[in-house]
């Protein structure tokens, strides 16, 4: 169990500034999940705590204790790598157990905790197996067994999932939370995959470009994005943003929120436009629809539409979004809100 | 008739090979690098334990039978049990030597450092440099009045030794020499294997509280184990088949101080005409070479993690 904290932290490579002046807290015991796109700093931020690609300036601090001075294998943490980065020259057991002997626990402890641990993960058969004998998924699975049996107060995740196939990797994400569940443990969990990151955080940081661009629940980034970068990094396809056409504010909708039908339906904004592509994915269809406004994207159940047919595109005033030019949301109360939403149901069809 | 149903009919038209010819065809076409192999090196070898058992001088045309008799001179001199004594001290210290200063050097090279590109640079220069012009610069280093080693060895207060002048200092200076020579190669070798060796197996040893020298000896030094291992086998055999080096810088000497097999070999060979003589210590140095190899195989392979 452990409180994270970053304070003023920064870090660079050469000359290059990844993080700066950033400020996070991770709760204690929540299941964390640091997302964005490639290169946006979240591995970074991972690396901070494990201790293994210490910050530039700033602190790290677990349970208000400063780690920076603190060496990687003595911070309570442990840490799931990407590609696993088991060593490929030991057998699962001694794998499992390296780091155990490396801290002086004596045998029988040992023994009962691997025991314990490879209950749990499903690897008692292959103990005696080296590495190169097994498949992705046991592998993903020492490396798992690897952090756990180290009674760790925080479980650090780098992409864990990104080599495994889509099925196992449905089957994982259910496990990773079932593990978070039964240990109740600080997890912190990297990923550039949202949907991961919806599915299985308490929290989610989104990131972009090494600044924080929202936390929150994963309700809150899906319902109440704070720009247009949460808009379109959360959800699939991303939402739809259009110019307003009044002082480069724009507005935004979700595909799944908007509805297509043949006659206008009264809804608070509605455009007129055409089909240009239609994707059947099985229960959902999603359509593009060219309107005056511009491209859009519209999911729905309805797969009756066909490419070229003339629809409305139509969406609730509770469903639409608006951003100032700089990208920044502007919430119901602002001063202009209520002029610009009024622009928006009034334009013309 | 479609593209492919033309194909298939004009396939079954062919003529089909004949089983005999179709059996045949891979070995015809492995036979031209078969027909090099025999000619130039299973039928030397076969000729050289024959030529062992022969008294020929390759002068006169006959080759007389002599049975075991080479052999039992061979192992009656002293000479031969020198130059066996020479290239077994000379084989183990390079082993030893060039084995443990290349994982050194490489441990030490394998950032990527400025200053690591130019002592990279440095160490593997002498590789490049014709033993001969290399051979003449030490012999004037290790000059016992004049040369630069004694000099130094004066200025630090110790006492300056002969070197190649010397029987008792002459196999070492070779040695150094050797040594000096070929630690580029291996250290390079050692340290791509290294550098193979991904940065997370690292951060996930520190993550698991590893000391230092845990880290070299349970992950390092295991997932570097089958270039040691080569490195092993291929110094084992030069240093054993060492010629050059000899031939340039002592002929054998002093007193056959630095009398080694291949140059024991050679001297009897084509100083001395004894063919017969020469081939029958040929023969020796094969069976050691590959008894020593068989033997290593047997050791260690058990202990060299292949991925």
């Amino acid at each position: 169990m452990a409180k994270i904290e970053f304070r003023n932290v920064n870090k660079s490579f050469g000359q290059v500034r990844v993080i700066e002046n950033l400020n996070l807290t991770i709760e204690d015991g929540k299941f964390t999940v640091l997302v964005g796109p490639s290169g946006c700093g979240k591995t970074t931020l991972l690396r901070m705590i494990a201790g293994i690609g210490p910050q530039t300036s700033g602190q790290v601090l677990i349970d208000g204790v400063d780690v920076t001075d603190v060496p990687p294998g003595k911070r309570g943490v442990a840490m799931v790598f990407q590609n696993y980065a088991i060593y490929p020259t030991m057998s699962v057991r001694e794998n499992i157990e390296f780091g155990l002997k490396n801290m002086k626990v004596p045998k029988p402890e040992r023994d009962k905790l691997i025991k314990e641990i490879c209950d749990i993960v499903g690897l008692t058969e292959y103990l005696d197996r080296k590495p190169g004998t097994l498949s992705g998924g046991q592998r993903q699975r020492v490396a798992l067994a690897r952090a756990m049996v180290k009674k760790p107060k925080v479980f650090l995740m780098d992409e864990p999932l990104s080599n495994l196939d889509a099925k196992l990797r449905a089957a994982m994400r259910v496990e990773l939370i079932e593990l978070h569940e039964r240990l109740k443990t600080t997890f912190v969990y990297v990923t550039h995959d949202q949907v991961e990151a919806m599915s299985m955080a308490d929290t989610i940081v989104l990131m972009n470009e090494g600044v924080i661009q929202q936390e929150g629940t994963p309700e809150e980034i899906y319902s109440d994005p704070n720009n247009i970068f949460t808009a379109q990094f959360i959800g699939t396809p991303p939402m739809n943003v259009l110019e307003l056409g009044r002082g480069g504010v724009k507005f935004g909708f979700r595909p799944e929120r908007a509805q297509i039908s043949r006659e206008s339906s009264g809804r608070y904004y509605e455009r007129l436009g055409r089909i240009s592509t239609r994707e059947m994915l099985g229960s959902e269809t999603i359509y593009k629809v060219v309107t005056s406004d511009g491209p859009v994207m519209v999911k729905g159940y309805d797969s009756s539409f066909q490419t070229g047919d003339e629809v409305y595109v139509s969406v609730d005033k509770q469903g639409l979004y608006l951003f100032d030019s700089e990208g920044f949301r502007i919430r119901a109360g602002a001063p202009d809100y209520g002029a610009l939403m009024e622009l928006l149901g009034r334009t013309a069809v | 008739m479609s593209v492919q149903t033309v194909k298939r009919a004009s396939l079954l038209k062919m003529p089909r090979p004949n089983v005999f010819l179709r059996k045949l065809f891979p070995y015809a076409l492995i036979a031209p690098a078969m027909a090099f192999l025999i000619v130039f090196t299973v039928y030397p070898c076969i000729n050289l334990v024959y030529l062992g058992f022969t008294d020929w001088n390759l002068v006169r045309p006959v080759k007389r039978f002599v049975g075991w008799q080479n052999y039992q001179t061979l192992f009656k001199r002293p000479d031969f049990a020198q130059a066996l004594r020479n290239t077994a001290v000379y084989t183990v210290a390079m082993v030893v030597l060039l084995i443990v200063g290349s994982l050194l050097l490489a441990m030490w090279l394998k950032d990527n450092k400025k200053l690591n590109f130019v002592a990279q640079a440095a160490i593997f220069t002498p590789h490049i440099i014709s033993l001969v012009s290399v051979s003449m610069v030490w012999q004037w280093l290790m000059e016992p009045k004049v040369g630069v080693l004694n000099t130094i060895l004066r200025f630090l207060g110790l006492t300056p030794l002969q070197w190649l002048e010397s029987s008792k200092t002459a196999l070492m200076s070779v040695i150094i020499v050797s040594f000096w020579k070929s630690i580029g190669y291996y250290t390079l070798v050692v340290l791509s294997a290294l550098q193979n060796i991904p940065a997370e197996i690292y951060e996930a040893a520190e993550l698991d509280s590893a000391s230092k020298w845990r880290t070299f000896y349970k992950i390092t030094f295991p997932m570097i184990s089958p270039q040691l291992f080569f490195l092993l086998i291929i110094i084992t055999i030069n240093s054993f088949k060492v010629f050059d080096t000899i031939n340039i810088m002592t002929n054998g000497g002093p007193a056959g101080s630095t009398n080694v097999l291949a140059y024991y070999i050679y001297q009897y060979a084509f100083s001395y005409m004894k063919i017969g003589y020469a081939s029958a210590a040929g023969t020796i140095l094969l069976l050691i070479l590959s008894v020593l190899t068989v033997l290593y195989f047997r050791v260690f392979s058990n202990r060299v993690h292949y991925q």
